[in-house]
């Protein structure tokens, strides 16, 4: 884990708002889920980083690829940065997607930039039959879809139009894919989330979410990305507060207390 | 740039970080040297353990962030047992800032740390609901703050800070309470309480509705305030609110400040603390001032 200034190696537009950024960044031990912090102004408007998942290591840990959409402020600024600049990079940061020991059972499941976790497990466990779900709101938008398509990995999509794939939710795929031995990971919006721990109960697979929320620190400081979860024992009252950034962004979907979430 | 802060607390110079925005230090080791900085406070501690607040807890405003925690914390005797030991090895000063629902509780914390010789000073945080006076808050009240300061005063021979809650009519006449009542120094800013509302859903966007401010868009407020004390108290101030830089601390040295705590300026730049330090280092030598001393209340109004 460090703080150290990066260079924009390329921040190509792809589609409908989504960017790929490439960053000259050493790093060691990234894996899979792992998240990053980017401080995209050198000022304090926004004054807080933005958390963004690593998509890709490149060149064997010279540096960093990553996926965002243009949603706001912070990334506004920063589909706007060119190569050549820099910007603060604090991480790798949490927990990760566990290592797999039946990966031929992997389903992922992606809504939007959640995909951005899914390209380094997609390059690992394409050989061995995993699928990979994606969620999207029109066919334009499957462009993000490329790299993940190259791995030779079965891909699946659902748009809100129906211009590709399945027309409707990404957990109707799910409803028809997930079996009782699948091991369902997942990471997007919440509400999908939320639906896809629900789908994956009901079948009796293992699922496990990748969470996104409002963050200061990234280091477990703050206390400000608080989720609520269960205890150890299970039971209905024995409930806690997990830290997203240092104890996930990766749960257990049976551990959240969906509910609760804003 | 070493600074006295009377009561025993010596630092080695005048920058500190804030309450419950550098954890209970230690998880900054890795970004930067704790001992370059004067000192650190630790997250607030109370009697037991606290899980603090619902989610969401914080969302960031303009230069600035609202966060509604709910002062969690691991309690004060995990602190002693698990946190503490791993800061003996460093030499910079340990502040444990502590706080309570009750008088009582205020001082059974100071009991505790009392023996603890890696903890160099308290920083009572009086800016709590006192539930036994149904929720009226310690910081808001003169008489209530002096209650507790005097309180805690009989129980500690350590230095004691007492941090001031900005959320007040008349700054001074806090601070003259608790100087009164025996505060070795005093800090200020807390926070100030704000509010973001969500139009998507019409809703507030924190789950607790109001959240404290703090960063940037604080400072000027925090600034005028420690003026203002400066002119009434004469034991030191700490001052607190926004800090981003070297140049905003001095501002607030300027104005009468003997030191500085950097707050959220932590979750932007882990080793921020740092760079203050050395900042205040450079202004000292170009404009050839011998001392922090010399600087601190030095405006020319
Ligand atoms: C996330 C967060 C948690 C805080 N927790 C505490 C606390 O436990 N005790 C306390 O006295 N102040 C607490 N504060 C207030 C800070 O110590 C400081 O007074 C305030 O943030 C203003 O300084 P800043 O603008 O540099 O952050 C907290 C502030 C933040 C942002
Ligand atoms: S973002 Fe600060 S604790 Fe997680």
């Amino acid at each position: 884990m460090k703080n150290a200034s990066a260079t924009i190696l390329y921040n190509k537009p792809l589609t409908s708002g989504y960017y790929k950024l490439g960053l000259g960044w050493k790093n060691k031990g990234v894996r899979p889920g792992h998240f990053v912090m980017l401080r995209v102004s050198g000022g304090s408007d926004p004054l807080l980083r933005r958390a963004l998942g690593v998509y890709d290591v490149l060149r064997r840990g010279q540096g960093i690829e990553l996926i965002y959409k243009v949603v706001g402020k912070g990334t506004t600024i920063l589909s706007n940065m060119e190569k050549g600049e820099c910007l603060d990079v604090l991480g790798p940061l949490g927990n990760g997607f566990k290592k797999l020991k039946t990966p031929e059972k992997l389903i992922m499941v992606a809504g939007g930039v959640g995909l951005a976790p899914f390209f380094m497990l997609a390059k690992e466990h394409a050989k061995h039959g995993a699928k990979f779900l994606m969620g999207l709101r029109t066919k334009a938008e499957a462009k993000i879809l490329g790299d993940i398509k190259a791995t030779g990995i079965k891909v699946l999509c659902s748009t809100d139009d129906g211009t590709l794939g399945t027309r409707g939710f990404v957990t109707d795929l799910l409803k028809k894919e997930v079996k009782k031995d699948s091991i369902v990971y997942a990471c997007g919006p919440m509400g999908m989330l939320k639906s896809v721990a629900m789908v994956a109960k009901e079948a009796g697979a293992c699922c496990y979410v990748s969470l996104e929320g409002a963050m200061a620190c990234g280091i477990g400081v703050c206390l400000g990305c608080a989720v609520k979860t269960y205890g150890a024992s299970h039971k209905p009252g024995d409930t806690t507060y997990n830290m997203v950034c240092t104890d996930g962004p990766v749960f257990n979907s049976e551990d959240i207390l969906w509910d609760e979430l804003g | 740039m070493s600074v006295n802060l009377g009561g025993g607390l010596r630092l080695s110079n005048p920058v500190l970080t804030a309450s419950g925005t550098f954890g209970y230090g230690i998880e900054f080791a890795p970004f930067m040297k704790l001992n370059a900085i004067g000192g650190i406070l630790t997250k607030g501690l109370s009697l037991l353990p606290r899980e603090g607040n619902p989610a969401p807890r914080i969302v960031e405003t303009p230069s600035g962030m609202l966060n509604s925690i709910g002062l969690a914390n691991v309690g004060v005797d995990a602190f002693i047992n698990e946190k503490l030991p791993k800061l003996k090895k460093y030499k910079t000063k340990v502040i444990a800032n502590i706080f309570g629902e009750t008088i009582s509780e205020y001082t059974k914390v100071a009991r505790k740390l009392e023996s603890e010789k890696g903890v160099h000073a308290l920083e009572v945080n009086i800016s709590c609901p006192n539930v036994k006076k149904g929720g009226i808050g310690f910081g808001t009240d003169p008489r209530e703050a002096a209650k507790v300061v005097r309180a805690v005063r009989k129980v500690t021979k350590k230095h004691m800070m007492v941090k001031l809650s900005p959320n007040v009519t008349d700054i001074k006449l806090m601070a003259k309470a608790v100087e009164r009542a025996g505060a070795d120094s005093i800090s200020l800013i807390n926070t100030i309480p704000g509010m973001v509302v969500d139009v998507n859903k019409r809703r507030p966007m924190l789950a607790m509705k109001m959240g404290g401010l703090s960063g940037p868009a604080i400072k000027p407020i925090a600034v005028r305030m420690v003026y203002e004390v400066s002119k009434v108290v004469s034991v030191p101030i700490i001052g607190i609110g926004g800090i981003m830089t070297a140049r905003d601390a001095l501002e607030f040295i300027i104005a009468g400040a003997s030191a500085v705590q950097v707050g959220t300026a932590n979750f932007v730049t882990p080793d921020a603390s740092v760079k203050v330090v050395r900042g205040i280092e450079d202004y000292l030598m170009e404009e050839k001032i011998g001392s922090i001393k010399k600087l601190t209340g030095s405006i020319i109004d």
